[in-house]
Protein backbone atom coordinates (compact mmCIF):
# COMPACT_ATOMS: atom_id res chain seq x y z
CA UNK A 1 0.00 0.00 0.00
CA UNK A 2 2.60 2.62 1.20
CA UNK A 3 5.01 1.57 -2.14
CA UNK A 4 2.01 2.07 -4.35
CA UNK A 5 1.39 5.39 -2.86
CA UNK A 6 5.00 6.27 -3.73
CA UNK A 7 4.94 5.43 -6.93
CA UNK A 8 2.06 7.82 -7.99
CA UNK A 9 3.26 10.83 -5.78
CA UNK A 10 6.85 11.17 -6.63
CA UNK A 11 6.39 11.32 -10.04
CA UNK A 12 3.95 14.26 -9.58
CA UNK A 13 6.37 15.81 -7.12
CA UNK A 14 9.01 15.37 -10.00
CA UNK A 15 6.41 16.55 -12.86
CA UNK A 16 5.60 19.74 -10.27
CA UNK A 17 8.72 21.28 -10.17
CA UNK A 18 10.24 20.48 -13.57
CA UNK A 19 7.22 21.82 -15.45
CA UNK A 20 7.88 25.91 -15.02
CA UNK A 21 11.20 24.41 -16.44
CA UNK A 22 9.95 23.07 -19.46
CA UNK A 23 7.44 25.45 -20.03
CA UNK A 24 10.38 28.33 -19.85
CA UNK A 25 12.10 26.25 -22.48
CA UNK A 26 8.56 25.66 -24.36
CA UNK A 27 7.92 29.23 -24.09
CA UNK A 28 11.60 30.69 -25.37
CA UNK A 29 10.84 27.93 -28.53
CA UNK A 30 7.29 29.70 -29.46
CA UNK A 31 6.38 32.63 -31.30
CA UNK A 32 2.58 34.30 -32.03
CA UNK A 33 0.61 32.46 -29.66
CA UNK A 34 -2.63 33.59 -29.23
CA UNK A 35 -5.88 32.88 -27.75
CA UNK A 36 -7.50 31.01 -28.34
CA UNK A 37 -4.76 29.00 -30.03
CA UNK A 38 -4.15 26.17 -27.95
CA UNK A 39 -0.12 25.46 -29.32
CA UNK A 40 1.50 28.68 -30.63
CA UNK A 41 1.60 29.45 -34.40
CA UNK A 42 5.41 29.18 -34.75
CA UNK A 43 7.83 26.68 -32.91
CA UNK A 44 11.55 26.81 -33.48
CA UNK A 45 14.74 27.97 -32.51
CA UNK A 46 14.20 32.07 -34.02
CA UNK A 47 14.16 33.49 -30.53
CA UNK A 48 17.29 31.64 -29.89
CA UNK A 49 18.87 32.90 -32.60
CA UNK A 50 18.00 36.54 -32.36
CA UNK A 51 20.26 36.39 -29.06
CA UNK A 52 23.19 36.17 -31.59
CA UNK A 53 22.30 38.23 -33.76
CA UNK A 54 22.32 41.43 -31.03
CA UNK A 55 19.21 42.45 -31.56
CA UNK A 56 18.02 42.19 -28.31
CA UNK A 57 21.09 42.38 -26.49
CA UNK A 58 20.67 39.31 -24.44
CA UNK A 59 24.09 37.40 -25.41
CA UNK A 60 25.47 41.14 -24.35
CA UNK A 61 24.07 40.89 -21.11
CA UNK A 62 24.35 36.88 -20.56
CA UNK A 63 28.47 37.64 -21.04
CA UNK A 64 28.65 40.77 -18.63
CA UNK A 65 26.49 39.02 -15.93
CA UNK A 66 28.75 36.33 -16.12
CA UNK A 67 31.90 38.82 -15.82
CA UNK A 68 30.28 40.97 -13.27
CA UNK A 69 29.08 37.60 -11.04
CA UNK A 70 32.68 36.28 -11.43
CA UNK A 71 34.59 39.09 -10.07
CA UNK A 72 31.87 39.65 -7.51
CA UNK A 73 31.95 36.04 -6.37
CA UNK A 74 35.83 35.35 -6.54
CA UNK A 75 36.94 39.03 -4.92
CA UNK A 76 33.99 38.39 -1.40
CA UNK A 77 35.29 34.32 -1.64
CA UNK A 78 39.03 35.62 -1.44
CA UNK A 79 38.35 38.64 0.86
CA UNK A 80 35.94 36.89 2.86
CA UNK A 81 38.32 34.01 3.84
CA UNK A 82 41.07 36.40 4.77
CA UNK A 83 39.29 39.56 6.48
CA UNK A 84 37.17 36.80 8.46
CA UNK A 85 40.48 35.35 9.46
CA UNK A 86 41.69 38.61 11.18
CA UNK A 87 38.08 39.18 12.54
CA UNK A 88 38.35 35.44 14.00
CA UNK A 89 41.94 36.56 16.51
CA UNK A 90 40.25 40.60 16.75
CA UNK A 91 39.24 40.97 20.48
CA UNK A 92 35.76 42.63 19.40
CA UNK A 93 34.86 39.94 16.75
CA UNK A 94 31.49 39.59 18.34
CA UNK A 95 30.68 42.81 17.82
CA UNK A 96 31.85 43.05 13.81
CA UNK A 97 30.20 39.54 13.65
CA UNK A 98 27.50 40.97 14.23
CA UNK A 99 28.02 44.34 12.21
CA UNK A 100 28.55 41.61 9.11
CA UNK A 101 24.65 41.57 9.37
CA UNK A 102 23.79 45.39 8.83
CA UNK A 103 23.32 44.67 4.95
CA UNK A 104 20.78 42.12 5.57
CA UNK A 105 18.59 44.51 8.00
CA UNK A 106 17.23 46.84 4.95
CA UNK A 107 15.61 45.65 1.89
CA UNK A 108 18.62 46.11 -1.08
CA UNK A 109 16.37 49.18 -2.94
CA UNK A 110 16.78 50.87 0.41
CA UNK A 111 20.48 50.40 0.64
CA UNK A 112 20.94 51.43 -2.85
CA UNK A 113 18.99 54.15 -2.12
CA UNK A 114 21.59 54.89 1.16
CA UNK A 115 24.52 54.52 -1.17
CA UNK A 116 23.35 56.05 -4.14
CA UNK A 117 24.78 59.84 -3.06
CA UNK A 118 28.60 57.86 -2.20
CA UNK A 119 28.51 55.96 -5.47
CA UNK A 120 27.71 59.65 -7.59
CA UNK A 121 30.49 60.79 -5.76
CA UNK A 122 32.77 58.19 -6.29
CA UNK A 123 31.52 58.17 -10.27
CA UNK A 124 30.42 54.74 -9.72
CA UNK A 125 27.05 55.23 -11.12
CA UNK A 126 25.93 53.44 -14.25
CA UNK A 127 28.79 51.50 -14.57
CA UNK A 128 30.17 48.21 -14.83
CA UNK A 129 32.26 48.83 -11.82
CA UNK A 130 29.88 50.92 -9.35
CA UNK A 131 27.53 47.60 -10.24
CA UNK A 132 30.74 45.19 -8.79
CA UNK A 133 30.76 47.39 -6.05
CA UNK A 134 27.11 47.59 -5.01
CA UNK A 135 26.63 43.63 -5.12
CA UNK A 136 30.19 43.52 -3.53
CA UNK A 137 29.23 45.41 -0.05
CA UNK A 138 25.82 42.81 -0.30
CA UNK A 139 27.57 39.76 -1.36
CA UNK A 140 31.51 40.18 1.13
CA UNK A 141 28.99 40.33 4.41
CA UNK A 142 27.72 36.53 3.65
CA UNK A 143 30.88 35.64 2.73
CA UNK A 144 32.58 37.37 6.07
CA UNK A 145 29.76 35.16 8.27
CA UNK A 146 29.91 31.88 6.11
CA UNK A 147 34.16 31.99 6.81
CA UNK A 148 33.51 32.70 10.20
CA UNK A 149 32.97 29.27 11.38
CA UNK A 150 35.96 27.89 9.74
CA UNK A 151 38.58 29.70 11.90
CA UNK A 152 38.58 27.72 15.02
CA UNK A 153 41.49 26.88 17.93
CA UNK A 154 42.28 23.65 16.01
CA UNK A 155 42.87 25.68 13.00
CA UNK A 156 45.34 27.59 15.02
CA UNK A 157 47.05 24.80 15.88
CA UNK A 158 47.63 23.64 12.67
CA UNK A 159 49.27 26.75 11.49
CA UNK A 160 51.46 26.74 14.55
CA UNK A 161 52.23 23.11 13.58
CA UNK A 162 53.46 24.42 10.21
CA UNK A 163 55.34 27.23 11.55
CA UNK A 164 57.64 25.02 14.14
CA UNK A 165 57.83 22.53 10.95
CA UNK A 166 59.97 25.08 9.15
CA UNK A 167 56.70 26.53 7.13
CA UNK A 168 56.26 30.61 6.25
CA UNK A 169 53.22 32.34 5.51
CA UNK A 170 52.38 30.80 1.62
CA UNK A 171 53.37 27.21 2.81
CA UNK A 172 50.60 27.73 5.98
CA UNK A 173 47.88 29.18 3.35
CA UNK A 174 48.56 26.63 0.36
CA UNK A 175 50.06 23.30 2.33
CA UNK A 176 47.47 22.97 4.80
CA UNK A 177 44.66 26.23 4.56
CA UNK A 178 43.51 26.27 1.25
CA UNK A 179 43.14 22.45 1.33
CA UNK A 180 41.35 22.36 4.40
CA UNK A 181 38.89 24.98 3.24
CA UNK A 182 38.70 23.83 -0.40
CA UNK A 183 35.06 22.25 0.14
CA UNK A 184 34.07 25.66 2.03
CA UNK A 185 35.71 28.14 -0.48
CA UNK A 186 33.67 26.37 -3.43
CA UNK A 187 30.38 26.58 -1.61
CA UNK A 188 31.04 30.31 -0.55
CA UNK A 189 32.05 31.01 -4.28
CA UNK A 190 29.28 29.46 -5.72
CA UNK A 191 26.87 31.30 -2.98
CA UNK A 192 28.13 34.61 -3.63
CA UNK A 193 28.42 33.95 -7.45
CA UNK A 194 24.41 33.09 -7.07
CA UNK A 195 23.33 36.44 -5.03
CA UNK A 196 24.84 38.19 -7.35
CA UNK A 197 23.69 36.68 -10.47
CA UNK A 198 19.74 37.28 -9.44
CA UNK A 199 20.46 40.98 -7.60
CA UNK A 200 18.14 43.13 -8.80
CA UNK A 201 17.25 45.94 -6.42
CA UNK A 202 20.79 47.47 -6.19
CA UNK A 203 21.68 46.84 -9.62
CA UNK A 204 18.53 48.91 -10.90
CA UNK A 205 19.35 51.45 -8.87
CA UNK A 206 23.41 51.96 -9.12
CA UNK A 207 22.95 50.70 -12.48
CA UNK A 208 20.91 53.43 -13.49
CA UNK A 209 19.56 51.26 -16.87
CA UNK A 210 22.56 51.59 -18.10
CA UNK A 211 24.15 48.00 -16.88
CA UNK A 212 21.78 45.88 -18.63
CA UNK A 213 22.09 42.41 -16.47
CA UNK A 214 20.36 39.69 -17.35
CA UNK A 215 18.09 39.34 -14.54
CA UNK A 216 17.54 43.42 -15.27
CA UNK A 217 16.71 42.20 -18.97
CA UNK A 218 14.15 39.57 -17.70
CA UNK A 219 12.17 41.89 -15.85
CA UNK A 220 12.42 44.23 -19.12
CA UNK A 221 10.61 42.08 -21.04
CA UNK A 222 8.35 41.01 -18.34
CA UNK A 223 6.98 44.71 -17.88
CA UNK A 224 7.08 44.85 -22.00
CA UNK A 225 4.82 41.69 -21.73
CA UNK A 226 7.01 40.29 -24.20
CA UNK A 227 6.69 36.68 -22.69
CA UNK A 228 8.35 34.86 -25.65
CA UNK A 229 11.40 36.77 -24.92
CA UNK A 230 10.99 36.72 -21.37
CA UNK A 231 11.04 33.25 -21.33
CA UNK A 232 14.53 33.03 -22.97
CA UNK A 233 16.16 35.12 -21.15
CA UNK A 234 14.82 33.29 -17.97
CA UNK A 235 16.31 30.10 -19.44
CA UNK A 236 19.55 31.69 -19.77
CA UNK A 237 19.67 32.77 -16.11
CA UNK A 238 18.34 29.89 -14.97
CA UNK A 239 21.04 27.98 -16.90
CA UNK A 240 24.29 28.98 -15.15
CA UNK A 241 23.09 28.10 -11.59
CA UNK A 242 21.45 24.61 -12.36
CA UNK A 243 25.34 24.04 -13.70
CA UNK A 244 26.69 25.22 -10.47
CA UNK A 245 23.95 22.93 -8.81
CA UNK A 246 25.16 20.51 -10.85
CA UNK A 247 28.73 20.59 -10.04
CA UNK A 248 27.72 21.17 -6.35
CA UNK A 249 26.04 18.11 -6.11
CA UNK A 250 29.01 16.20 -8.28
CA UNK A 251 32.14 17.45 -6.33
CA UNK A 252 31.86 19.47 -3.90
CA UNK A 253 29.27 17.86 -1.46
CA UNK A 254 30.39 14.69 -2.03
CA UNK A 255 34.08 16.12 -0.59
CA UNK A 256 32.60 17.97 2.08
CA UNK A 257 30.44 14.28 3.11
CA UNK B 1 74.08 24.16 27.53
CA UNK B 2 72.17 23.33 24.87
CA UNK B 3 69.08 25.00 25.79
CA UNK B 4 68.77 28.12 28.31
CA UNK B 5 66.46 30.12 29.28
CA UNK B 6 66.73 33.25 31.34
CA UNK B 7 64.51 35.16 33.20
CA UNK B 8 61.42 34.41 30.83
CA UNK B 9 58.06 36.97 31.59
CA UNK B 10 54.96 36.65 30.18
CA UNK B 11 51.38 38.42 31.40
CA UNK B 12 48.16 37.97 29.77
CA UNK B 13 45.73 40.66 30.93
CA UNK B 14 47.96 42.34 33.89
CA UNK B 15 48.24 38.38 35.44
CA UNK B 16 51.76 36.80 35.14
CA UNK B 17 51.45 33.60 33.38
CA UNK B 18 55.23 32.91 33.40
CA UNK B 19 57.75 34.93 35.76
CA UNK B 20 61.12 35.10 36.51
CA UNK B 21 61.55 31.39 34.50
CA UNK B 22 65.29 30.34 33.65
CA UNK B 23 66.58 26.51 33.50
CA UNK B 24 68.81 24.93 31.56
CA UNK B 25 68.61 21.63 29.62
CA UNK B 26 71.51 19.49 28.21
CA UNK B 27 72.03 17.88 24.21
CA UNK B 28 69.72 14.54 24.01
CA UNK B 29 68.03 14.75 27.23
CA UNK B 30 64.86 14.72 27.93
CA UNK B 31 63.05 17.63 30.75
CA UNK B 32 59.78 16.41 32.12
CA UNK B 33 57.51 18.77 33.60
CA UNK B 34 55.13 18.44 35.60
CA UNK B 35 52.53 21.13 37.07
CA UNK B 36 48.93 22.31 37.70
CA UNK B 37 46.48 23.32 35.04
CA UNK B 38 47.07 26.73 34.61
CA UNK B 39 50.17 26.68 35.75
CA UNK B 40 51.95 28.35 32.42
CA UNK B 41 53.47 25.50 30.92
CA UNK B 42 51.92 25.73 27.78
CA UNK B 43 52.70 29.42 27.87
CA UNK B 44 56.11 28.28 28.43
CA UNK B 45 56.64 26.61 25.79
CA UNK B 46 55.22 28.59 23.10
CA UNK B 47 57.84 31.07 24.41
CA UNK B 48 60.46 28.79 23.91
CA UNK B 49 59.43 27.83 20.01
CA UNK B 50 58.86 31.48 19.25
CA UNK B 51 55.01 30.88 19.08
CA UNK B 52 54.45 33.52 21.61
CA UNK B 53 56.59 36.71 22.61
CA UNK B 54 58.23 37.14 25.81
CA UNK B 55 57.20 40.38 27.77
CA UNK B 56 61.52 40.02 28.69
CA UNK B 57 63.97 37.65 28.92
CA UNK B 58 65.96 35.34 26.57
CA UNK B 59 65.85 31.93 25.05
CA UNK B 60 69.75 30.90 23.82
CA UNK B 61 69.98 27.70 21.53
CA UNK B 62 73.37 26.27 21.41
CA UNK B 63 75.02 29.16 22.71
CA UNK B 64 72.99 31.52 20.19
CA UNK B 65 70.39 33.90 21.26
CA UNK B 66 66.96 32.67 19.31
CA UNK B 67 64.12 35.12 21.40
CA UNK B 68 63.56 37.23 18.66
CA UNK B 69 63.63 34.84 15.62
CA UNK B 70 60.28 33.16 13.97
CA UNK B 71 59.16 29.64 15.09
CA UNK B 72 60.05 28.18 11.18
CA UNK B 73 63.58 29.95 11.91
CA UNK B 74 64.38 27.84 15.23
CA UNK B 75 63.96 24.27 14.17
CA UNK B 76 61.84 23.52 17.66
CA UNK B 77 59.14 21.41 16.65
CA UNK B 78 55.79 22.19 18.89
CA UNK B 79 53.66 18.66 19.40
CA UNK B 80 50.22 19.42 20.59
CA UNK B 81 47.99 16.52 22.57
CA UNK B 82 45.85 16.34 19.73
CA UNK B 83 48.07 14.24 16.60
CA UNK B 84 46.79 17.29 13.77
CA UNK B 85 47.55 15.46 11.15
CA UNK B 86 46.86 16.89 7.98
CA UNK B 87 43.44 15.35 6.65
CA UNK B 88 44.03 16.13 2.94
CA UNK B 89 47.68 13.85 3.23
CA UNK B 90 48.51 10.52 3.27
CA UNK B 91 50.52 9.16 5.97
CA UNK B 92 53.92 9.23 4.00
CA UNK B 93 53.05 12.74 2.73
CA UNK B 94 52.10 13.96 6.23
CA UNK B 95 55.63 12.27 7.79
CA UNK B 96 57.54 13.80 4.64
CA UNK B 97 55.51 17.55 5.30
CA UNK B 98 58.59 19.04 7.19
CA UNK B 99 60.96 17.43 4.46
CA UNK B 100 59.37 18.99 1.31
CA UNK B 101 59.08 22.27 3.40
CA UNK B 102 63.21 21.89 3.37
CA UNK B 103 62.97 21.51 -0.43
CA UNK B 104 64.89 17.80 -0.45
CA UNK B 105 64.74 15.93 -3.13
CA UNK B 106 62.08 13.42 -3.63
CA UNK B 107 64.49 10.26 -3.55
CA UNK B 108 65.93 11.61 -0.22
CA UNK B 109 62.62 12.22 1.07
CA UNK B 110 61.24 8.33 0.35
CA UNK B 111 64.43 6.92 1.57
CA UNK B 112 64.04 9.30 5.12
CA UNK B 113 60.27 8.51 5.23
CA UNK B 114 60.62 4.47 5.07
CA UNK B 115 63.23 4.05 7.30
CA UNK B 116 61.05 6.38 10.16
CA UNK B 117 57.69 4.02 8.85
CA UNK B 118 60.30 1.31 10.08
CA UNK B 119 61.26 2.68 13.09
CA UNK B 120 57.53 3.94 13.90
CA UNK B 121 56.11 0.39 12.78
CA UNK B 122 53.96 1.93 10.05
CA UNK B 123 55.65 0.74 6.90
CA UNK B 124 52.15 -0.67 5.55
CA UNK B 125 50.59 2.26 6.58
CA UNK B 126 52.12 5.17 4.41
CA UNK B 127 49.37 4.68 1.56
CA UNK B 128 46.58 5.32 4.12
CA UNK B 129 44.49 8.34 4.82
CA UNK B 130 44.82 9.60 8.98
CA UNK B 131 41.52 9.12 9.44
CA UNK B 132 41.77 5.01 9.11
CA UNK B 133 44.59 4.73 11.38
CA UNK B 134 44.10 4.11 15.10
CA UNK B 135 45.13 6.96 18.20
CA UNK B 136 47.98 5.69 18.67
CA UNK B 137 49.26 5.02 15.36
CA UNK B 138 48.11 8.95 14.36
CA UNK B 139 49.99 9.92 17.42
CA UNK B 140 53.08 7.90 16.01
CA UNK B 141 52.98 9.42 12.57
CA UNK B 142 52.60 12.84 14.88
CA UNK B 143 56.33 12.17 16.13
CA UNK B 144 57.67 10.98 12.64
CA UNK B 145 56.42 14.04 11.21
CA UNK B 146 58.16 16.32 14.14
CA UNK B 147 61.44 13.72 14.33
CA UNK B 148 62.19 13.42 10.99
CA UNK B 149 63.29 17.25 10.16
CA UNK B 150 65.90 16.79 13.54
CA UNK B 151 64.74 19.64 15.20
CA UNK B 152 67.36 20.95 17.41
CA UNK B 153 64.22 20.40 20.73
CA UNK B 154 60.98 18.98 20.78
CA UNK B 155 58.70 20.67 22.60
CA UNK B 156 55.42 17.89 23.68
CA UNK B 157 52.70 19.49 25.37
CA UNK B 158 51.10 16.29 26.59
CA UNK B 159 51.39 14.34 23.51
CA UNK B 160 49.67 11.42 25.41
CA UNK B 161 46.98 13.16 27.30
CA UNK B 162 44.36 11.66 25.17
CA UNK B 163 45.32 7.96 24.82
CA UNK B 164 44.04 5.18 26.31
CA UNK B 165 46.43 3.60 29.75
CA UNK B 166 47.35 0.53 27.05
CA UNK B 167 48.19 2.75 24.16
CA UNK B 168 49.87 4.99 26.37
CA UNK B 169 52.52 2.86 27.70
CA UNK B 170 53.26 1.65 24.18
CA UNK B 171 54.22 5.37 23.12
CA UNK B 172 56.15 5.57 26.20
CA UNK B 173 57.77 3.33 25.17
CA UNK B 174 58.41 4.30 21.38
CA UNK B 175 59.20 7.77 22.35
CA UNK B 176 62.27 6.59 24.85
CA UNK B 177 63.51 4.45 21.97
CA UNK B 178 63.11 7.23 19.36
CA UNK B 179 64.80 10.07 21.94
CA UNK B 180 68.04 7.00 22.10
CA UNK B 181 67.74 6.25 17.78
CA UNK B 182 67.21 10.11 17.12
CA UNK B 183 69.43 11.44 19.69
CA UNK B 184 66.68 14.11 20.95
CA UNK B 185 66.78 16.90 23.25
CA UNK B 186 63.31 17.48 24.35
CA UNK B 187 60.72 19.25 27.05
CA UNK B 188 57.70 16.53 27.97
CA UNK B 189 54.83 18.39 29.47
CA UNK B 190 52.68 15.87 31.56
CA UNK B 191 50.23 15.48 34.23
CA UNK B 192 50.95 11.70 34.86
CA UNK B 193 54.07 11.26 37.45
CA UNK B 194 54.50 8.00 36.74
CA UNK B 195 55.00 9.36 32.84
CA UNK B 196 57.23 12.07 34.26
CA UNK B 197 59.42 10.12 36.15
CA UNK B 198 59.50 7.07 33.19
CA UNK B 199 59.89 9.90 30.30
CA UNK B 200 62.60 12.52 31.75
CA UNK B 201 66.46 11.80 32.62
CA UNK B 202 65.56 14.99 34.74
CA UNK B 203 62.40 16.46 36.21
CA UNK B 204 60.82 20.12 36.87
CA UNK B 205 57.87 21.21 38.88
CA UNK B 206 56.41 24.09 37.50
CA UNK B 207 54.22 26.44 40.05
CA UNK B 208 52.74 29.92 39.80
CA UNK B 209 54.52 30.57 36.52
CA UNK B 210 57.99 29.52 37.51
CA UNK B 211 59.64 26.58 37.05
CA UNK B 212 61.67 24.31 39.67
CA UNK B 213 64.48 21.81 37.90
CA UNK B 214 65.11 19.51 40.04
CA UNK B 215 69.21 17.86 40.21
CA UNK B 216 67.99 14.24 40.47
CA UNK B 217 64.74 12.41 40.23
CA UNK B 218 65.27 11.50 44.63
CA UNK B 219 65.50 15.46 45.23
CA UNK B 220 62.20 15.51 43.59
CA UNK B 221 60.70 12.39 45.07
CA UNK B 222 61.50 13.92 48.76
CA UNK B 223 60.22 17.66 47.93
CA UNK B 224 56.57 17.91 49.52
CA UNK B 225 55.20 20.66 47.50
CA UNK B 226 55.50 18.55 44.20
CA UNK B 227 52.32 15.62 45.90
CA UNK B 228 54.44 12.64 44.94
CA UNK B 229 54.74 11.39 49.17
CA UNK B 230 50.80 11.68 48.53
CA UNK B 231 50.35 10.13 45.72
CA UNK B 232 53.39 7.36 46.89
CA UNK B 233 51.10 6.80 50.02
CA UNK B 234 47.93 6.82 48.64
CA UNK B 235 48.72 3.31 46.42
CA UNK B 236 50.91 1.92 49.72
CA UNK B 237 47.59 2.61 51.76
CA UNK B 238 45.90 0.87 49.17
CA UNK B 239 48.40 -2.17 48.73
CA UNK B 240 47.89 -2.53 53.15
CA UNK B 241 44.07 -2.59 52.55
CA UNK B 242 43.86 -5.25 50.14
CA UNK B 243 46.68 -7.17 51.75
CA UNK B 244 44.51 -7.42 55.39
CA UNK B 245 41.63 -8.12 53.04
CA UNK B 246 43.20 -10.87 51.46
CA UNK B 247 43.84 -11.40 55.34
CA UNK B 248 41.09 -12.04 56.72
CA UNK B 249 39.54 -14.17 53.89
CA UNK B 250 42.06 -16.53 54.34
CA UNK B 251 41.27 -16.54 57.94
CA UNK B 252 37.40 -16.72 57.55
Amino acid sequence: MYKNWRAYVLPFLVLLVLFPFTYLLFLSLSGAWYYPDVLPKYFGLRNWRTILSSETGLLQSFLMSTGISLAVAIVSTLSGFFISKTVYYHPHKRILNLLAYLPYILAPVVFAACLSYFFLKLGLFGNVTGVITAQFLISFPYALIFFSSFWNERIKNYENLVSTLGGNTLDRYFKVLFPLAKGLLLVCFFQTYLISWFEYGLTSIIGVGKVQTITIKVFMFIKEANYFYGALSCCLLIFPPVVLLYINKKYVFKKIA
Amino acid sequence: MFLEVNNLNKKFNKEHVVEALSFELEKQKTLSILGKSGCGKTTMLKMISGLVNPDSGNVFLDGNEVTLLKPEQRNMVYLYQEDLLFPHLTIFENIAFGLRLKKINSKAIKDQVDQMAHSLELHNQLDKMPHQLSGGQRQRVSFGRAIIINPSVLLLDEPFGSLDSGTRQRMQSLFKNLTREYKITSLFITHDLKEAILMGDKIGFMQNGNLHVYESKQDFLNDPTTGVNQEINFWKSLQIEAGSELKNTINE
